[in-house]
């Protein structure tokens, strides 16, 4: 997905773990996925740079789609797809 | 799909090495990895019910120690316990404490141990579970 396509995107859950450091990001998503259904779309907003290597390959295992990630300032949004 | 299984050889009571293994059982948890936890020796102090939270040891950079503790609180690092805790909420954790390491530190019963101790039990025990486990860690 195209960064303009994902700094537009619309997520269904929004989770902010900005204020935790590895794994607290990771562990919020996985508390997050089990709230919503397949196919709606989850961003995590993480202050860590682990966190943003993490999620993709969190997903990979998992079966989630990963989407992409969007550097903000001083966060990334991470998208991905249950 | 089976889960994974991680087997962790716990010796260290030290809460740096303590806060290490937290994060590790963060990962397994994320990824619902079954894990089994043998606290022995050194450990088996660190999780006696009067020492868990006051012990502020650390085994190595020692003369660091009070940055390192204060970069815990800076970084809102989960106390060890509480790292545990959330993993035994999210996957599925068993905590054996060592026999002989608890009567090392004057431990007989399960109730001597902080609530995350699932029973006490012997190196066999562990021996079975490490053959069994994809990952073996000691700690």
């Amino acid at each position: 997905m195209s960064t303009e396509e994902l700094a537009t995107m619309k997520a269904d859950k929004t989770v902010d773990a900005r204020g935790t450091s590895c794994p607290g990001p990771l562990l919020a998503a996985k508390k997050a996925i089990g709230e919503i259904q397949k196919g709606q779309v989850m961003e995590v907003l993480s202050a860590d740079e682990g966190t943003r290597r993490d999620i993709p390959k969190w997903c990979k295992k998992k079966g989630f789609e990963y989407l992409g990630t969007v550097e903000e300032s001083g966060f990334f949004k991470i998208f991905l797809r249950k | 799909m089976a889960n994974k299984k991680l087997t962790i050889a716990l010796f260290s009571g030290s809460v740096d090495k303590l806060t290490a293994a937290g994060v590790i059982l963060g990962g397994a948890a994320a990824e619902d990895m079954d894990v089994e936890i043998f606290v022995l020796l050194q450990a088996a102090f660190a999780f006696k019910k009067e020492n868990a939270m006051t012990n502020d040891r650390v085994a190595e950079i020692t003369d660091k120690k009070d940055d390192f503790l204060a970069s815990l609180k800076r970084l809102n690092t989960p106390h060890w316990t509480e790292a545990f805790k959330t993993a035994k909420e999210m996957t599925n954790v068993n905590i054996h404490i060592c026999g002989f390491a608890g009567k090392v530190w004057h431990g007989e019963k399960l109730d001597d141990f902080i609530d995350l101790a699932d029973d006490i039990c012997g190196i066999g025990e562990y021996m079975t579970a490490a053959e069994e486990s994809d990952i073996n860690l000691f700690i």
